[in-house]
C-alpha cells in the first residue's frame, strides 16, 4: 500500500445527487479526509452504509464497501471487522437508520465496542422519503406524517450511547470542515467502538434545525478548558444538557479494550486451508 | 429385521434425562452396536415430560419404532406416555420407594430399584439415573464395562472421585437386580463387535462440516432446534482461528455474516422457524451483492411459534421462494446425519463458486437424533474446497475496467464474476442491494438491469450444467411403485422397505437432496405406475415441485402431528396409498 494516499483516492468518480448545499457534503469530505489522514488506503478500508440520502455516501466514495438494508449497516460492519482485523471499518448512516430501525443494532454495537468508527449523518429528518420525521425531530415539528409535530420527545443518541457504555462519544458539524475532520479521525484512531453524531443539516425539507440555527447554537467542547472528556460525570452533564448543541468529544474512555482485545479474535479469516485443517479428523475422534 | 433393543429413560425435564440417555447412547456405541436415538420433549426447561429413546442393533439401523423393551421410569407420566409401545416381554425400572406409587400393568415386568437410596450409598442422591443405567444393563445382559468407559467420558473432567463413585453406583443397580430378580426369561442380551462407532447428530455434524470447509465466522441468536450448531461451533471454531458471535437478533446475524462473507471469511448463520422469516429481508442483498453466504434453517413445527420442540418439514416453499423480487439461490437439504456434514461443505463450495446465498434446510428430527457410524463416514482427507474465482494481487488486472476501476459485478459468460477481497490492491468496490452495473454503482439503465439479472440468474444454468445434482437411490430399481423424499425421513423409509418386502410389495425410492436446482426425475416418474411423495409438512411442497416438474399428479403422505415418521408407520401408509385413487 501506498504511504503518500490523498484524501482524493477515497472520491469516487460518481457525482453526487444529493441537493446543492446537502449537509452530506461536508460529513463525506471530512470522513475521506480523516480515513487518508489516519493512514488508511482505500484497498484496506471498508465502507458500510445504511439506507437513505446519507446512506449514498458509501457509492460517491472509493474504497471496499457495501449498501446494505435500511437500518442494518452496523451489524455487516461488524461482521466485517470481526473476520478481518486487519481492515479498516468505517460504518455511515442517517438518524432514522441508525436510531429508528436500526435503534436496536446501535445498543448493541456499542457495547460491543468493536475497533470500527461510526458517523451519523443527523438531519432530524427522514430526506430520502421526502421528509417524514424522525426519531430526533423536534416534538412540535409538523412533517407530512405529523402534522402538528410527532408529540414526543427526541432520541438523545448521545445519551443512547452512554447508557449502552459506549467508550467514545462525540458529535460535530458537517459545515465545521477542520473540527468535524478531526472529530471522525480521533474517532477512528479510537481504541473500540468510535460514534459520531454529525448536524448535518437537510436544506430541502427540514427549514428547523438549519445552518444558521447550528452555527448561532453550537458550543465548542474544545474552548472549555474545564471539560475532560476522560470523566464520565462531565460527560453525562453535556450529553444531558437539553438546552445546548454541542460539538466536539463528550466522552472517551481511556482504559477501553476493543472488541476482538477482549475476545481474542486476531486472525485474517479470510484464509483457509486446501482442504479440511490437518488435525480435523480430532474432531470425528470427538464422537467416540 | 434386524434384532434390536428399544431402550427409553424418562422424566421431568430438569431430571438429567438427555445426559443419561446419551451416557447409555455412548457405552452401545462403545460396544461397537448401532444406536438410533430420538426424544420426546416439551419446550420447557423443568416440568413437563421428556424422554430420552435408544434403539440399538448390531446391524445398522436408522429409524425409530413404536417398541419399549426397557423403560427408566422416573415419573408415573412416563409409564403412562409410553403405555402403547410396551408389550409383554418389556421390563420397567422404577424407583418404589418415591412417593409415587407406580401403576404398571400387570403383564409388563416391574423392576422395583431404590435408585435414590442406592445411589445415596454410592456418594450422593444425583447419581440415581446411574443406578438405573446400571440396572438396564444386567436386564439387558450388557457389560457394565462399556457403561463404565461412558461414564469416565462424561465425567472425567470432574476428577477421578467422581467418576468412581458414578462406577459405583451402576455396579449397585445392576447387583440389586442380579440379587433380587430372575429376569433370564425376558431373554435380552446385547451382543458386541470390535467395531469404532462414533455418535453423533445432525447439528453437530453440520458444524463439523462448517469447520471442515473452511467456515471461520458464525452469527446467530438462540433459537430451537438451530442453537446446537452455534454451541457445537463456540469454543470449536476458535482453534481454527475463527469466531462465533451472538447476535441481537437474526436481522442481526444474518447481516453479520454478510459482513463476514464479504470480508472473504467463510460465513455461516443458523436458524429455524421465526427467526428465518426476519433474515428473509437481506436474502435479497445477498443475492444482489452476490455474497456467498450459508444459511441453515433447521426447520422445526410452525407456522408463528408453532410447536418449537416438534418435527416438521415446513419451510421448503419459504428457502424457495422467500424474500422479494426474485432471488436466485441454490437450496440443498441433506437426508441423513453423514450428508449433514458433507452436504455442509458442498455448500461453501457452492456459494463461492456461485456467489450466491446457499440455503442449507435441515430439520428437527435429524438435529436432535443421534446416530452411530464409522469415523470413516466423515473422512477429512476427502473434504475438498472451491473458492471460486477468487483473484489476488497478480490476477486482479485482468479485470479492471480502461480507467483501472473493478468489475466486481463483470457479466460474464458464466453468471460468476471475479471476486477480490478487502486488502487485494485495486480491488476496490461497491457492493450494493440496489440494482447495479458491473462497478457496482447503483443503475436504473434498463439494458444495465437486464443485464444484471440475466447474469445472476446464469449462474444457476451454469451450476445446473456444472454441478451433479444427483438423487439417493433404494430399493427396487425396476419397480413401479416410485416413493419420493426429501430430508430426513430417508432413514425411516429405507427401513420401511423392508418390512414391505415381508409383504411382497416392492419399491424404488428416491431421497432427493438438492431442492434448487435439483435432478429431472421426469423418466423416473414416467417410468412409476405409482408415484408418492412423503414429506412432513400438510400441504405437500415437494409434491408441489414435483407435479409441476413432471405435469402428472402424485400421491401424498403427509405427516404433521410434529412427530417424525417411523418405519412400520411409514411401510403401513404407503401400502394404503397404493391401493387408494390418485387425487383428482
Ligand atoms: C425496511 C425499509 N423500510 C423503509 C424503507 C424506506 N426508507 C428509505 S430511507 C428511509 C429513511 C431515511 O432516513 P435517514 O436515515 O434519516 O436518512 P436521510 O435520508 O435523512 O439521510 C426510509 C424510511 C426502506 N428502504 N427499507
Ligand atoms: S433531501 Fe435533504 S438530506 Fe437528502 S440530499 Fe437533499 S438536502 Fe440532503
Amino acid at each position: 500500500m501506498s504511504s503518500d494516499v490523498r484524501f482524493t483516492d477515497f472520491k469516487s468518480d460518481k457525482q453526487p445527487t444529493w441537493c446543492p448545499g446537502c449537509g452530506d457534503f461536508g460529513t463525506m469530505n471530512g470522513m475521506m479526509k480523516a480515513l487518508a489522514e489516519t493512514g488508511n488506503d482505500p484497498d484496506n478500508t471498508f465502507v458500510v452504509a445504511g439506507i437513505g440520502c446519507s446512506g449514498k455516501i458509501g457509492t460517491y466514495m472509493h474504497s471496499y464497501a457495501l449498501h446494505g438494508v435500511h437500518g442494518r449497516a452496523l451489524p455487516v460492519g461488524q461482521g466485517v471487522k470481526m473476520s478481518r482485523p486487519d481492515i479498516e471499518v468505517m460504518v455511515a448512516g442517517g438518524d432514522g437508520d441508525g436510531y429508528s430501525i436500526g435503534a436496536g443494532h446501535f445498543v448493541h454495537a456499542v457495547r460491543r465496542n468493536v475497533d470500527m468508527s461510526y458517523v451519523v449523518m443527523d438531519n432530524r429528518i427522514y430526506g430520502l422519503t421526502k421528509g417524514q420525521a424522525s426519531p430526533t425531530s423536534r416534538s412540535d415539528f409538523e412533517t407530512s406524517t405529523t402534522p402538528e409535530g410527532p408529540k414526543q420527545p427526541p432520541v438523545n443518541p448521545l445519551a443512547l450511547a452512554l447508557a449502552s457504555g459506549a467508550s467514545f462519544i462525540a458529535q460535530s458539524f458537517a459545515s465545521d470542515a477542520l473540527r468535524h475532520q478531526e472529530i471522525v479521525q480521533e474517532a477512528i484512531e479510537h481504541d473500540g467502538f468510535g460514534f459520531v453524531n454529525v448536524f448535518s443539516p437537510c436544506v430541502t425539507f427540514n427549514d428547523v434545525d438549519t445552518y444558521d440555527y447550528f452555527r448561532d447554537n453550537l458550543v465548542d467542547l474544545q474552548e472549555d478548558e474545564d471539560h475532560d472528556p476522560t470523566d464520565y460525570e462531565a460527560a453525562k452533564e453535556v450529553i444531558l444538557d437539553s438546552d445546548k448543541e454541542y460539538q466536539g468529544v463528550m466522552y472517551q474512555d481511556d482504559e477501553s479494550v476493543p472488541y476482538h482485545e477482549q475476545h481474542g479474535v486476531t486472525e485474517n479469516m479470510s484464509e483457509i486451508p486446501d482442504g479440511a485443517p490437518e488435525d480435523a479428523m480430532d474432531l470425528v475422534r470427538e464422537f467416540y | 429385521m434386524a434384532e434390536d433393543l428399544n431402550w427409553a429413560v424418562g422424566g421431568e425435564a430438569g431430571d438429567g434425562i438427555d445426559s443419561t440417555g446419551k451416557i447409555f447412547a455412548q457405552a452401545l456405541s462403545r460396544a461397537g452396536r448401532h444406536v438410533f436415538t430420538s426424544k420426546d420433549f416439551a419446550s420447557r426447561i423443568r416440568g413437563g415430560y421428556t424422554a430420552y429413546k435408544i434403539r440399538t442393533s448390531v446391524d445398522d439401523i436408522q429409524s425409530v419404532v413404536d417398541r419399549l423393551d426397557i423403560l427408566v421410569a422416573l415419573t408415573q407420566r412416563t409409564i403412562d406416555e409410553n403405555l402403547d409401545e410396551l408389550h409383554e416381554g418389556s421390563a420397567v425400572i422404577y424407583d418404589g420407594e418415591r412417593s409415587w406409587e407406580a401403576e404398571i400393568p400387570d403383564e409388563i415386568t416391574a423392576v422395583d430399584v431404590p435408585l435414590k437410596s442406592l445411589a445415596e450409598d454410592a456418594g450422593g442422591a444425583i447419581m440415581r439415573n446411574v443406578v438405573a443405567l446400571g440396572a438396564a444393563c444386567e436386564i439387558a445382559n450388557f457389560d457394565v464395562e462399556y457403561l463404565d468407559e461412558s461414564l469416565e467420558k462424561r465425567f472425567g473432567g470432574k476428577g477421578s472421585k467422581i467418576v468412581e463413585n458414578n462406577k459405583e453406583a451402576a455396579r449397585l443397580g445392576q447387583e440389586y437386580v442380579q440379587e433380587n430378580y430372575d429376569l433370564d426369561h425376558l431373554g435380552y442380551s446385547l451382543e458386541t463387535t470390535d467395531n469404532d462407532y462414533v455418535l453423533l447428530n445432525g447439528n453437530e455434524a453440520i458444524g463439523m462440516g462448517a469447520i471442515a470447509a473452511g467456515c471461520r465466522f458464525y452469527a446467530g441468536y438462540p433459537i430451537t432446534p438451530a442453537t446446537s450448531i452455534m454451541e457445537y461451533l463456540t469454543g470449536r471454531i476458535e482453534e481454527y482461528g475463527g469466531h462465533v458471535v451472538q447476535a441481537e437478533d437474526e436481522l442481526s446475524a444474518i447481516n453479520m455474516a454478510l459482513g463476514g462473507a464479504r470480508a472473504g471469511a467463510r460465513s455461516m448463520t443458523a436458524t429455524s422457524g421465526a427467526g428465518i422469516d426476519l433474515m428473509t429481508e437481506t436474502f435479497g442483498l445477498v443475492a444482489t451483492s452476490e455474497t456467498p453466504l450459508v444459511i441453515t434453517d433447521v426447520q422445526r413445527s410452525g407456522p408463528s411459534t408453532g410447536m418449537p420442540t416438534k418435527q416438521e418439514q415446513g419451510d421448503l416453499n419459504m428457502a424457495l421462494y422467500g424474500g422479494h423480487g426474485e432471488v436466485p439461490r441454490f437450496v440443498v437439504a441433506p437426508t441423513t446425519i453423514t450428508e449433514c456434514f458433507w452436504k455442509t461443505i458442498e455448500a461453501f463450495n457452492l456459494a463461492e463458486k456461485y456467489q450466491t446465498p446457499v440455503f442449507l434446510i435441515s430439520d428437527l428430527a435429524m438435529s436432535v437424533t443421534e446416530q452411530t457410524f464409522p469415523p470413516e463416514a466423515f473422512d477429512m482427507d476427502d473434504v475438498e474446497i472451491d473458492r471460486g474465482k477468487l483473484v489476488d494481487d497478480d490476477t486482479v488486472d485482468q479485470w479492471l475496467d480502461s480507467q483501472g476501476r473493478f468489475r466486481a459485478h463483470a457479466a460474464t459468460e458464466d453468471g460468476v464474476s471475479p471476486r477480490a477481497i478487502p486488502g487485494t490492491t485495486d480491488g476496490a468496490h461497491m457492493s450494493t442491494g440496489l440494482e447495479h452495473d458491473e462497478l457496482g454503482r447503483r443503475t436504473e439503465e434498463t439494458d444495465v438491469r437486464v443485464q444484471q439479472v440475466d447474469k445472476r440468474n446464469r449462474k444457476v444454468e451454469t451450476a445446473k450444467e456444472e454441478e451433479g445434482w444427483e438423487y439417493r437411490e433404494f430399493g427396487n430399481p425396476d419397480s413401479e411403485n416410485l416413493i419420493l423424499s426429501w430430508g430426513s425421513n430417508e432413514g425411516a423409509l429405507v427401513e420401511a422397505l423392508e418390512y414391505l418386502e415381508e409383504d411382497d410389495v416392492d419399491l424404488r425410492v428416491i431421497s432427493v437432496p438438492y431442492i434448487f436446482p435439483r435432478p429431472d426425475l421426469t423418466d423416473e416418474i414416467e417410468a412409476a405406475e405409482e408415484v408418492i411423495v412423503v414429506e412432513c409438512n400438510a400441504t405437500g411442497q415437494f409434491a408441489d415441485l414435483i407435479e409441476h416438474d413432471a405435469l402428472t399428479r402424485v400421491k401424498r403422505i403427509n405427516k404433521y402431528t410434529g412427530i417424525r415418521f417411523k418405519a412400520d408407520e411409514l411401510a403401513e401408509q404407503i401400502t394404503e396409498k397404493l391401493s387408494a385413487e390418485v387425487p383428482a
